[in-house]
């Protein structure tokens, strides 16, 4: 207490005579010259600090400090929060004056079109070429939609909220854009061209190869006489416009709820041409989706006769296709928009 | 699943290589993700069969043995840091010059003074196990200097197959080798349901409470068993296929799941009171203690295996601590049961207990299967651990009768579109025979093939290369964009032409109309109801990066409540631009203008935006960020999609162009601050018309000139007719009635 009576000055009101300035200032000018001359290099706190030999006094004086140090801050952002309102308040332009009169309209450089949004219009120009319409159904769907009518038995993983993302118990983001087909099937009879594309949900985490929004182009036909063949044919042709003439496209038998048979599509390496390398796993092909003929039990579903019609459907990924054109090592730069990235394309 | 080889090919002979065979799977079976090769590299004939002939001290070693070893032509010096052995013992001896699992190369060298010309083998040594501790010992019915690679796996293909989850019968390798053949013409060898003899007949007291749960119960009873280690062979190829051994009953057990995809299970006698087995549902308050050391409690919904008193394991997916198998076991109970698929599921998932069992059993394993599968385990069990086979049950309800299905083979040509007259032989080699006009489907496939486009299938994967390529001929062709979709491409140049490049932000918010029941994480729980907000976290993580110029838009879907059951989705475009409401509004001006329309702009009140640069059209708003959103000055805008393109017009009617002169003007209001622009100057037009044929606002003044609160607001007019050239008069007069309609209603005072 020796010491700090030399410094001439009274710990017991430094608090409440610092707070009491700050009460008298009104702009933020004010506020930090209170903070100047009550915490600032020369103030008697810091110059009493600056003598403190002893731990406890050491303590004390670092108390009020902190106090003093809070008590600027409220009074600080309270000031400028006043002043922020004032200045909204002043700040008033007719906001119907054309662009050129509400101030500089700054010259750009050209922007760009996402990725993914070059790869969907790529695949609707293929498609409309041949002859299909381009879809979008809705994406918070019924669990009838989603999974009844695409036959996914009730034991089928997909249906676990571990796997979706449900909204109530009877929707959920769609886990894929097939929903929008069995609509179209229920409004329309064949014959049926059409691709859907939109964006899709599972819960997934997040990695290199993982996002729980992704989009998808599935393309579903039905009509008189349509067979695997004319599948493999169109997939092929599909492929080849995606990435490039000389591809060559395989079919592997797989499993999938609403198709049979049903088969996966792989598309040669564009990288190695099939002698093996990083991208296609030393396997000479990438898989890019998954394919077949429509189920009969769809025709059901909507209350057709199961052998009225044959069809084929498919489903390849947007962001897939894009990281495969361009080389993107990692899916979650198609959603970082990243403005280094987003301007390369 | 890992699939040995040397395993597979103890089912199916054929002349096929490895890759021809992962090929063929991967097109008509199960995708094959890799070949890995196993065990030592080189020269194989370096390894050998070995009599040891002498062991005795190094004599300038305490801990090494020098060793006299037969390996056929030659007796080998050898020196050997193991003391598992002795004179007389049969070994597995690697020759100078052989490649051993580590990559070093043997060659003769003197260790510690003395000769060494080899190496007497460890399991570790060949990639066979991970076991250091002694050298492995051979049966010593083996000649001297036998290949060792007739004796041992010493090189081993792994499959690594990924069957989908309807073919439960491809998560076994005797499944695959049934494929195998079928592909290749290959030989399938008969499966072995063989027994060895009874050596006793105990009865075994074993029930099913609940037949749905657990259609069959196998239990085979062993006596005298001595556990103990699984031979080499055996261990090796558990190893290859994943699975880490324990002791020669357990890894027996696993083996023949591992080989005819129907799990099992053995229990130490002695432990069951009873003694005696049930097959049943869990009581309330009931409690097992499984393999991995967890207590699980169990509801009326777990299908338990229970003694007299208690579960003692959750059945088809994990065994009970107490009952288990452990090298003081002398008599064995062996489960070999059947367990329905979706019961198994969801108390694997409700324990999250997920093993090599419940994964075979959730896919739906044959009932038929399971006496196979204890054929095996039995032969094995007596063989490798000396054991008296003693006591047999075999309980079962209704097992499914294999169903007959119909096939037409012109409906395989319609769905294939290739004609396949082989089709009865194709099948008959998967094992569907034919039984008049249909095909009785084997049992193992009864849960995946139940109707005639099942078979077409079938069919199908054995010709999945054959099928052509070729493209649906059609009558009629529609394919064309959309109104919205042509409409949406429109708004998408417009903004890249304004300098804005698209983004692509997450649909999920903190909050919303929608929230998620099990939200991704606490920023994303909702459905988002705006764009903008996404859009400045983007812009954000850019300035964060040190990016310049950021113009960001995204054209995506917004989910407010609808009142019924699914959301009102609309599609919206929104935009943020470093700089200020004079950017947003240009890019608005820009998509409205590419749409061909015009906005009607008045005061806003969006709660992102500063208040006194906040602006509102009928589809949306734009104006200046609100400051304490992003530092600095940024313009935004969010409009409704659909509402745009609803009121775009569908198209545009030629308005007649004046082939008169027309006079041009500039015309100069002082009018109070509160007078908007465009208020103004939908004045001036209708007070202008019929002769007025264009009028804009291009300036803007305040100063003392103008006087306080009031500003000066400069308009560009055009006046002209069609019929003729306006006189002077003509055109003062329409001056005249644009500056007292406006003094009138607005009190604006024209500037000389």
């Amino acid at each position: 207490m020796d010491r700090l009576a030399a410094v001439d000055w009274d710990p017991d009101t430094y608090v409440r005579d610092a707070q009491a300035a700050l009460d008298r200032a009104t702009t933020s000018d004010e506020v930090e010259q209170v903070a100047v001359t009550w915490l600032g290099r020369k103030s008697t706190l810091k110059l009493a600090l600056r003598e403190v030999r002893d731990r406890e006094t050491g303590i004390r004086l670092n108390a009020i400090r902190e106090e003093v140090e809070a008590a600027v801050e409220t009074k600080r952002s309270a000031v400028e929060q006043a002043e922020l309102r004032r200045r909204l308040e002043t700040e008033r332009v007719d906001v119907t004056l054309p662009a050129g009169l509400l101030g500089d309209v700054r010259s750009r450089r050209r922007g760009s079109l996402h990725p993914s949004t070059q790869v969907r219009r790529d695949v609707e120009d293929i498609f409309l070429g041949l002859g299909y319409e381009i879809v979008d159904g809705r994406e918070v769907e019924t669990v009838r939609y989603n999974f009844d009518a695409l036959g996914f038995p009730d034991w089928h993983p997909s249906r676990s909220p571990r796997a979706s993302l449900y909204v109530d118990d009877g929707t959920l983001l769609r886990t894929e854009t097939s929903p929008a087909q069995i609509h179209k099937m229920e409004s329309t009879r064949p014959p049926i061209y059409m691709v859907s594309i939109g964006r899709v949900y599972r819960r997934d985490t997040i990695d290199a190869t993982h996002y729980p929004i992704f989009h998808q182009f599935e393309g579903l036909v039905i009509d008189k006489g349509i067979t695997m063949a004319d599948l493999k044919g169109t997939l092929q042709y599909v492929l080849r416009q995606l990435y490039g003439p000389e591809r060559e496209v395989r079919f592997r038998t797989h499993y999938f709820p609403f198709t049979e048979p049903s088969m996966e599509p792989d598309v040669s390496c564009f990288n190695c041409g099939g002698a093996g390398c990083q991208i296609c796993k030393h396997s000479g092909w990438i898989e890019i989706g998954g394919s077949g003929m429509v189920d009969p039990y769809l025709y059901e579903f909507v209350g057709w006769g199961p052998e009225e019609y044959t069809g084929f459907a498919f489903g390849l990924g947007i962001e897939r296709t894009g990281q495969l054109r361009h080389a993107i090592p990692d899916l979650r730069l198609l959603w970082e928009d990243d403005l280094r990235f987003l301007r390369q394309f | 699943m890992r699939v040995p080889m040397s395993w597979l090919r103890d089912y199916v002979r054929t002349e096929a290589t490895t890759r021809q065979i992962a090929d063929a799977l991967s097109i008509a079976t199960a995708e094959v993700n890799g070949i890995e090769r196993r065990g030592v590299t080189g020269d194989l004939s370096l390894f050998r069969v070995g009599k040891v002939l002498e062991a005795d001290k190094h004599p300038n070693a305490d801990r090494l043995q020098l060793t006299k070893v037969d390996v056929g032509e030659t007796v080998l010096q050898i020196v050997c840091g193991a003391w598992n052995f002795g004179a007389g013992a049969t070994v597995a001896v690697a020759l100078p010059g052989a490649t051993v699992a580590n990559g070093l190369t043997l060659d003769r060298r003197k260790l510690r003074g003395e000769m060494s010309e080899g190496m007497i083998l460890a399991e570790d040594e060949v990639d066979l196990g991970t076991d250091h501790n002694g050298i492995m010992l051979l049966d010593d019915a083996l000649a001297a200097g036998t290949p060792l690679e007739t004796v041992l796996p010493l090189v081993e293909e792994v499959l690594d197959v990924e069957a989908t989850g309807n073919r439960s019968d491809l998560f076994s390798i005797y499944g695959l080798a049934r494929e195998i053949a079928a592909l290749f013409d290959g030989e399938l060898v008969p499966l072995d349901e063989s027994l060895p003899a009874r050596d006793g007949d105990e009865a075994l007291d074993i029930s099913i409470d609940d037949y749905d749960g657990a259609p069959r119960f196998v239990a085979h009873l062993f006596r005298d068993v001595a556990i103990g280690e699984s031979p080499v062979w055996l261990k090796a190829r558990l190893r290859n296929a994943g699975v880490r051994a324990i002791s020669n009953v357990v890894d027996v057990t696993n083996y023949a799941m591992l080989a005819l995809g129907s799990p099992l299970h053995a229990y130490d006698y002695d432990t069951l009171h009873g003694p005696l087995l049930v097959a049943r549902r869990a009581r309330g308050g009931e409690e097992v203690k499984t393999l991995d050391g967890t207590v699980r409690k169990l509801d009326a919904s777990d299908l338990v295996i229970a003694d007299a008193d208690r579960p003692v394991g959750l059945a088809g997916i994990m065994g009970g601590e107490e009952t288990e198998v452990a090298d003081a076991t002398t008599n064995v109970l062996l489960e070999a049961a059947n367990f329905e698929p979706v019961g198994i599921l969801r108390t694997s998932e409700r324990h999250a207990l997920r093993t090599e069992g419940s994964n075979r059993w959730e896919k739906g394993v044959d009932p038929h299967v399971a006496g196979a599968a204890a054929a095996m385990a039995t032969r094995m069990i007596v063989e490798l651990a000396g054991a008296r086979w003693t006591g047999a049950a075999d309980v079962q309800g209704d097992l499914p009768q294999p169903a007959v299905i119909t096939l037409r083979p012109e409906r395989v040509t319609d769905v294939l579109g290739l004609e396949v007259p082989d089709q009865a032989a194709i099948l008959a080699k998967v094992g569907f025979t034919q039984e008049g006009d249909g095909y009785r489907v084997p049992t193992w496939r009864a849960r995946d093939v139940t109707r005639e486009i099942d078979l077409v299938e079938e069919v199908s994967r054995f010709r999945m290369e054959a099928i052509p390529f070729t493209l649906p001929r059609r009558d009629v062709t529609f394919g064309r964009l959309t109104r919205w979709q042509q409409l949406r491409r429109v708004a998408e140049e417009a903004l890249v032409g304004a300098g804005f490049s698209e983004a692509y932000t997450p649909t999920f918010v903190a909050e919303g109309d929608y929230r998620l029941p099990e939200p991704l994480s606490t920023e994303a729980a909702a459905l988002r109801t705006a764009l903008a907000p996404s859009l400045v976290e983007a812009a954000r993580q850019n300035v964060a990066w040190g990016n310049s110029d950021i113009a960001l838009f995204e054209i995506a879907r917004v989910y407010r409540a609808s009142g019924g059951e699914l959301p009102d989705e609309r599609w919206h475009v929104a935009g943020v631009v470093e700089g200020g409401i004079a950017d947003a509004k240009w890019a608005v001006e820009q998509v409205y203008a590419a749409l061909k329309l015009e906005p009607a702009i008045e005061r806003g009140d969006e709660r992102l935006l500063h208040p006194g640069k906040a602006a509102r059209t009928s589809e949306g708003w734009f104006g200046e960020l609100h400051p304490q959103m992003l530092e600095g000055a940024w313009g935004a805008f969010e409009l409704d999609l659909d509402a745009l393109v609803e009121h775009a017009p569908d198209k545009v009617t030629y308005a007649e162009i004046s082939s008169f002169p027309e006079v041009h003007q500039d015309l100069a209001f002082v009018v109070d601050e509160d007078v908007p622009a465009a208020a103004l100057l939908a004045a001036l037009r209708e007070a202008g018309a019929p002769d007025l044929r264009d009028a804009t606002v291009f300036d803007e003044y305040r100063g003392a000139q103008v006087g306080e609160g009031k500003r000066s607001l400069a308009f560009r007019v055009a006046f002209g007719s069609l019929e003729r050239t306006l006189t002077d008069e003509e055109a003062s007069a329409v001056r005249t009635r644009i500056v007292d309609a406006l003094a009138s209603t607005f009190g604006a005072v024209l500037r000389a």
